[in-house]
């Protein structure tokens, strides 16, 4: 294949933000529960795509887009509560094992029955009107909603970013990420704060499915593919590390764009070679902290 | 006694179960029929179980969740089905399977030495994404010899025989006992692994990763040969779905197929070797029986989904688990009932300082009290290796250790001659605990050198030293919570025995010279011998004190060092953890740190005092008691000892 | 003697002679109508495969193995409503089952078809593990179903082991009726050769001659299959091919494809994914501005495409596709089966359905003039190709490679200011007759093996 031109790369690279971006989002969403609960959420993609559909529902009732967010998000949150209260919360005194299995078969059992609710057609969801059309910048031809799309998941993070670093509970919140059985003993109901964290990272996940599900096809298996990329993206920036896991979600979208240029049937595989040899190289990831499990 | 107790663990005579599991695999093609089952559930229920037997080792004894496994079923399936296809070797099925086997045990070593660098979710996650990695490569650049999404089809039926006499095998029961054999020879094997030394191994490393690493043993070789046998067992399943079908089909290699397997393990039970089999049995039975009702057809997924949740929410030991607690008397290996959180401001009020209430004041037996063992044996004493210079068993150089801008440790020179019992104090915050780690091996000085029989271990880390004869016992008890106190006791000397690494997979514990009688001289010195078959979950507080020591012992030390070995006893226990402690100076060095001043004024020879990271004064313990700044040090603590 | 005989003849009484030819007359009338089938053919044929196990009693059992869920579970619900209206017609005995099998009566030979329906969520492994039960508890005839051709190839091969027919729905690749033919399996629908044959003559002429054409061609083997039978004719024809996307199958973002098509200077995507894929992509190909400067061409259109993707997006995209409901205009039985299938369903019918209701029925067909459910008579009287009646004209099978030679139907998306109801998405812009398009016996490499 020859070398690709400026344009095409200039192109790639700024599609590989948007695709990072989102990844970025995602990957917060579970870092963050991972850092302060020790649960790998394994019903996160199950989550995004909850809020996709919730959002299909609040669209189909309202017809407008923004409350069609604001229903992705209230659905997610909602199945993600009842997830925590009524199962995941038995499990934070067993083994890190059994929580991943335990959110692995919830993750099932939400995408069978959304699948048995909803069927397996694809659910259409439109662009907004506010994201129609095409936006030119300089030589590159991009969709309009997907750079709105960055936008808005850029203020998400930010808006993440003075949660975590900003407020009181969110220093409360890091401070269960470090320790949150010192914590506990500070007399902060740290099971409160760990549904708060559950709720916010649920919320993250199912605002990243609706807002996402213009692009793509509403379909029950639609959070998969994310559920693995977030691991990688997780694993190359460092488990629990929020910098973490937008720094890593970037360098992700940007290396399956970029490696997209040259071949596109390896774009994937590149991405899990660069995570074994960080692996190989410096297990903890980027932002990690070595001998944090 | 020990024999019965590791006898009664590893199941009685192992044999038995083998011979049960013989009959019952015979008898199925003449009862099975009987339910409705054809021979080709039964085959691929057999297929699941043997990929299970590997999965088994890996996850229910080794304690290593791996949701990838998929990769390692998939290279040997297809290594196998495209040998069989596309080369010359149509006719020899079974070469076709034991080089498919080989070629998925490399994949294995490869991918473990990526994951098996973490552990725990890490370990889960990174298995998964390399899983997906093999699935893409199956389909899309390897495509040309797997077939891609089509798979490989057209593998042979087996011959099984010679030139002369020889059975076709076709589709039907005589392939369910072509399969059959392959099983129970792979069940076998597992069986004999986990009777083994090195299944052991792999059990308190389940249990307690670093005490299994302090006692000597090379926990990564260990986790990597796991690994590498659970690659096997999946490889060799592979292929013989392979041969079942016909056809390898692409998505032996997707995730699903992982995610099945580790469902069938857990609702069948891990740990047992049988779970994944029955767990299979199950998901088969379901999936054919749901499908056959128009209703819920299509919903078999999701009620195979609420039934693994609903079980590792309530029976989390998994089907076969439970019928096991129904049939033992003895507590079964459970979670601990302490809450993580109990164990855990235990474990703090003790850095702390603060002596907590002993749990079983009330329940102390009677033959706790009988200190004056005259001891036959002292046990194993490994003989040094070198020997340094100036006559010291351990000496360090300029230990200096910091983190940032904290300096835990500045400077310290010091040498503890052989055979001296050396004690070593220090107000709180003094560092001892951070200079006992460094020189155990635990943590790496950021400065100086320790020297061990004059031979230098800076960085060696705690499976080197224990190999070259120094142990530790620890401040709170590291011990095998899942084990009887023989059993824990058989770690470390297997350590000694073994060394750090040893595939002894299919030898049995009885064979290892040497075993019985070590483990007997270390309760003797202990204490511990009448409860020897005790699991430790059921032991008093002093008692696992003992077992502590009494696994630093195991190890044949030369060298042994002591972290507060009478942290939370009661005053009668201390006096005896004294005596204990003199008993067991003969033929060794020790090294002790310890806040009761009475007994360390009592028990050491020459006594190093630490304060603010650094060495403050040494001497007898006479000296000691009469120095200014020691005293200054202690806040005129001195005076009401 | 001969008196006494001549005596009671004329008195109209019984003679054995006469009972003997009565008896003769009625057996023989029997055996015609397919009623003692059972004896004649269990006197005729030896054992193989299920037969004569599975036609012991008043009933065949046909297997289904369809995606009920996954990526093409909407496809695969609408091939069971297909086939369940088929064996509805089939077992009542219809005009409309008649039409297609003249001489059945009620059933197939007399015999009610039973079925069993199955989810082989797009895997082949759960597909050959369905088809096994199949065969072997419920002692199917017939195996039918599939969406994906790496599922209708591994199912072939299995039931050409088990000499059982295997009769595919929906799929695509070129290996099903070439390197992977299976002498118990055959194949009704168009698929990658034919597809592209019939399409480009057509866009050449709508679009234009000396096109430079981008591909997005999903990275498996149908994928691959589709994209060389479309380079081959378009750049027969002049076109030049100027760059080829490979996403994995399953692809949800496509972006970094479409941007490297949409720096390649191409006028003409084809756009090969199937199902899900296709949907997306060409959603996001419409988001990305590549169908405002680009025609889109859809060389094997996937059914519900259309309604999954909307009419905006689907004005003048030109496909192929097996059937179109609209096609009960021009033939009556065509109309029948769109008519029947609404009124029972609620809607029209799909190709996927389509495909499973003619697969029945000329399986019906070929059993009935085989006069038997012998499996290797009866691929016989399929190799036969005698001309068939359907609702899409006459078809006839192809011996040497199992495949039917039939029309493979042109469309282009209508405006959507155009559509009389909301399901009139196409025209049909040309009908291409099957002798048209089919590949040389040769091309793919199609060994059929022993039929036992």
């Amino acid at each position: 294949m020859s070398m690709p031109s400026l344009p095409l790369f200039l192109s790639q690279l700024f599609n590989g933000l948007a695709t990072g971006l989102l990844l970025s989002l995602i990957s917060a969403g579970l870092t963050i529960i991972y850092g302060t609960l020790g649960v790998l959420n394994l019903a996160h993609g199950a989550l995004f795509m909850v809020g996709a559909y919730a959002g299909f529902l609040a669209l189909q009732w309202t017809g407008s887009f923004v409350l069609a967010i604001i229903g992705g998000m209230i659905g997610a949150l909602v199945v993600g509560l009842l997830m925590e209260r009524v199962i995941v919360r038995y499990y934070y005194q067993r083994p890190p094992e059994d929580q991943i299995l335990v959110t692995f078969g919830i993750g099932i059992v939400i995408t069978e029955l959304v699948r048995l609710v909803f069927g397996g057609i694809a659910k259409p969801v439109p662009v907004p009107s506010w994201g129609q059309g095409i936006t030119k910048l300089g030589s590159l031809i991009y969709p309009t909603y997907r750079i709105e799309m960055m936008a808005i998941i850029a203020v998400a993070l930010l808006g993440l970013y003075v949660l975590l670093y900003r407020t009181r509970i969110g220093m409360i919140v890091r401070a269960g990420i470090e320790d949150s059985l010192m914590v506990n003993m500070l007399g902060i109901n740290v099971y409160r704060v760990f549904l708060l964290v559950f709720g916010v990272g649920a919320m993250t996940a199912g605002f990243a499915g609706i807002l996402n599900a213009p692009i793509l096809a509403v379909t029950p298996d639609m959070g998969e593919s994310f559920l693995v990329m977030s691991f990688v993206v997780i694993v190359i920036g460092g488990v629990g590390s929020f910098p973490g896991a937008i720094v890593g979600g970037i360098i992700a979208g940007e290396i399956i764009s970029l490696t997209s240029m040259f071949s596109s049937a390896y774009s994937h595989v590149m991405l899990f070679a660069i995570m074994a040899v960080l692996l190989a190289v410096r297990p903890q990831g980027l932002f990690g902290i070595e001998g944090r499990e | 006694m020990i024999l019965r107790t590791l006898a009664r663990y590893s199941g009685g005579r192992p044999w038995v179960a083998e011979l049960i599991t013989l009959v019952v695999l015979l008898l199925c093609p003449v009862v099975l029929p009987l339910f409705g089952v054809t021979a080709d559930i039964a085959s691929r229920i057999l297929i699941w179980g043997l990929f299970g037997l590997g999965f088994d080792i890996l996850f229910g004894y080794t304690g290593l969740l791996s949701f990838g496994q998929a990769a390692f079923f998939g290279t040997g399936g297809f290594v196998s089905a495209f040998l069989l296809t596309q080369t010359g070797l149509q006719n020899d099925v079974f070469l076709g399977l034991v080089i498919g086997t080989v070629a998925a045990m490399a994949a294995g070593v490869v991918v473990g030495f990526f994951t098996l660098r973490r552990s725990g979710i890490y370990f889960a996650m990174i298995t998964l994404a390399f899983a997906e990695m093999f699935h893409f490569l199956e389909l899309s650049p390897l495509s040309q010899w797997t077939g891609g999404e089509n798979g490989l089809t057209g593998v042979p039926m087996p011959i099984v025989g010679l030139e002369s006499w020889h059975i076709q095998i076709s589709s039907g029961w005589s392939l369910y006992g072509y399969i059959a054999a392959f099983f129970f020879v792979g069940y076998v094997v597992a069986h004999r692994i986990v009777l083994s030394p090195f299944g052991q191994v792999l059990t308190a490393l389940r249990d307690n990763t670093p005490r299994a690493l302090a006692t000597g043993h090379s926990v990564r070789k260990y986790k990597l040969a796991a690994f590498v046998i659970a690659a096997g067992y999946g490889g060799l399943a592979g292929g013989l779905l392979g041969v079942l079908q016909s056809y390898m089909p692409p998505d032996a290699v997707a995730f699903h197929t992982s995610g099945q397997l580790v469902m069938q393990s857990i609702i069948g039970g891990a740990g047992t070797l049988f779970g994944p089999l029955v767990g299979a049995a199950l998901w088969l039975g379901l999936q054919n029986y749901l499908q056959d009702v128009p209703a819920i057809a299509s919903a078999w997924m999701l009620i195979l989904g609420v039934v693994f949740v609903v079980l590792i929410t309530l029976f989390r030991q998994g089907i076969l688990g439970a019928v096991k607690q129904l049939f033992t008397k003895s507590a079964s290996p459970s979670e601990p009932h302490e809450s993580e959180l109990t164990v855990e401001l235990t474990r703090r009020q003790h850095i702390a300082g603060v002596p907590d209430e002993h749990p079983n004041q009330d329940e102390i037996p009677d033959h706790y009290l009988r200190a004056d063992t005259p001891a036959k044996t002292r046990g194993l004493i490994i003989v040094p290796k070198g020997e340094s210079a100036d006559g010291a068993a351990l000496a360090c150089r300029n230990l200096t250790k910091h983190y940032g801008g904290i300096y835990a440790n500045e400077g310290i020179d010091m040498s503890i001659p052989e055979g001296q019992l050396r004690g070593i104090i220090g107000p709180n915050g003094a560092g001892k605990s951070t200079f006992f780690k460094m020189l155990a091996g635990e943590v790496v000085p950021t400065e100086g050198h320790v020297f061990l029989h004059g031979a230098d271990i800076t960085g060696l880390g705690v499976t080197a030293v224990s190999q070259l004869g120094m142990s530790k016992s620890y401040q709170i008890n590291e011990l095998f919570s899942k084990l009887t106190v023989a059993q824990n006791l058989a770690i470390p000397v297997l350590a000694r025995l073994r060394g750090e690494f040893r595939p002894d997979m299919l030898r049995s514990l009885d064979k290892v010279a040497g075993l019985h009688g070590q483990i007997e001289a270390t309760l003797e010195l202990v204490n511990l011998e009448q409860r020897a078959d005790v699991p430790v979950t059921e032991l008093a507080y002093g008692e696992k004190r003992r077992l502590e020591i009494g696994l630093a012992l195991a190890n044949a030390p030369n060298v042994l060092l002591l972290d507060e070995p009478l942290a939370g006893m009661s005053p009668r226990e201390r006096a005896d953890t004294v005596q204990l402690l003199k008993q067991i100076r003969a033929g060794r060095t020790l090294v002790v740190v310890e806040h009761d001043m009475d007994a360390m004024f009592e028990l050491a020879e020459y006594i190093s005092v630490l304060q603010e990271g650094r060495l403050l004064a040494e001497g007898t313990p006479e000296e000691i008691k009469n120095d200014q700044r020691v005293q200054d040090a202690y806040l005129g603590g001195m005076e009401e000892v | 003697m001969t008196d006494d005989n001549d005596q009671k003849k004329q008195k109209g009484g019984m003679h054995r002679r006469d009972f003997l030819k009565l008896g003769a007359g009625v057996a023989g009338g029997l055996v015609f109508s397919g009623g003692l089938g059972r004896l004649a053919q269990a006197a005729d044929y030896a054992p193989i495969g299920n037969y004569p196990a599975g036609i012991k009693g008043s009933s065949v059992f046909m297997g289904i193995a369809v995606p009920r869920t996954g990526p093409y579970s909407a496809q695969g619900e609408d091939e069971i409503k297909g086939y369940l209206l088929a064996i509805d017609h089939i077992n009542k005995g219809s005009s409309l089952a008649k039409a297609y099998a003249p001489t059945l009566r009620k059933g197939v030979l007399g015999k009610k078809i039973e079925y069993g329906i199955a989810d082989n969520q797009t895997k082949p492994n759960v597909a050959v593990q369905a088809i096994s039960k199949f065969i072997s508890d419920n002692k199917a005839m017939m195996i039918t179903g599939s969406v994906s051709s790496a599922v209708a190839i591994a199912a072939g091969k299995l039931c050409d082991r088990e000499r059982t027919i295997y009769l595919p729905a929906i799929t695509g690749s070129n290996a099903t009726t070439g390197k992977d033919c299976q002498r118990y399996s055959f194949r009704a629908c168009h698929f990658a050769y034919t597809s592209a044959k019939a399409l480009a003559p057509v866009i050449k002429n709508a679009i234009g001659p000396g096109k430079k054409v981008a591909y997005l061609t999903p990275d498996y083997t149908y994928g691959h299959s589709v994209y060389n039978s479309m380079k081959e004719f378009t750049e027969a024809q002049g076109w030049s091919t100027v760059n080829n996307q490979l996403p994995p199958l399953g692809t949800s973002d496509f972006s970094t494809y479409l941007l490297n098509i949409a720096n390649s200077g191409a006028d003409v995507l084809v756009n090969i994914c199937f199902g899900r894929d296709a949907v997306i992509s060409t959603k996001q190909a419409k988001q990305f501005g590549l169908l405002d400067k680009m025609t889109l061409v859809m060389p094997y259109m996937a059914p519900f495409f259309a309604d999954e993707v909307g009419s905006e997006l689907l004005q003048g995209v030109y496909g192929t596709t097996e059937f179109w409901w609209t096609l009960a205009e021009k033939n009556p039985m065509a109309k029948e089966f769109v008519a029947d299938f609404e009124k029972a369903n609620g809607r029209k019918p799909g190709w996927s359905a389509h495909i499973a209701f003619l697969q029945t029925m000329l399986w019906a067909r070929a059993v009935e003039d085989a006069h038997t459910f012998h499996p290797p008579t009866v691929v016989g009287q399929y190799e036969k190709g005698n001309t068939i009646a359907t609702d899409i004209g006459d078809v006839h099978w192809r011996a040497g490679d199992h495949q039917l030679v039939r029309p493979v139907y042109v469309i282009r998306g209508k405006k959507p200011s155009d559509m009389r109801n909301k399901a009139d998405y196409y025209d049909i812009v040309e009908a291409v007759p099957g002798k048209d398009v089919m590949p040389p016996l040769t091309q793919f490499g199609c060994k059929l093996g022993p039929v036992s």
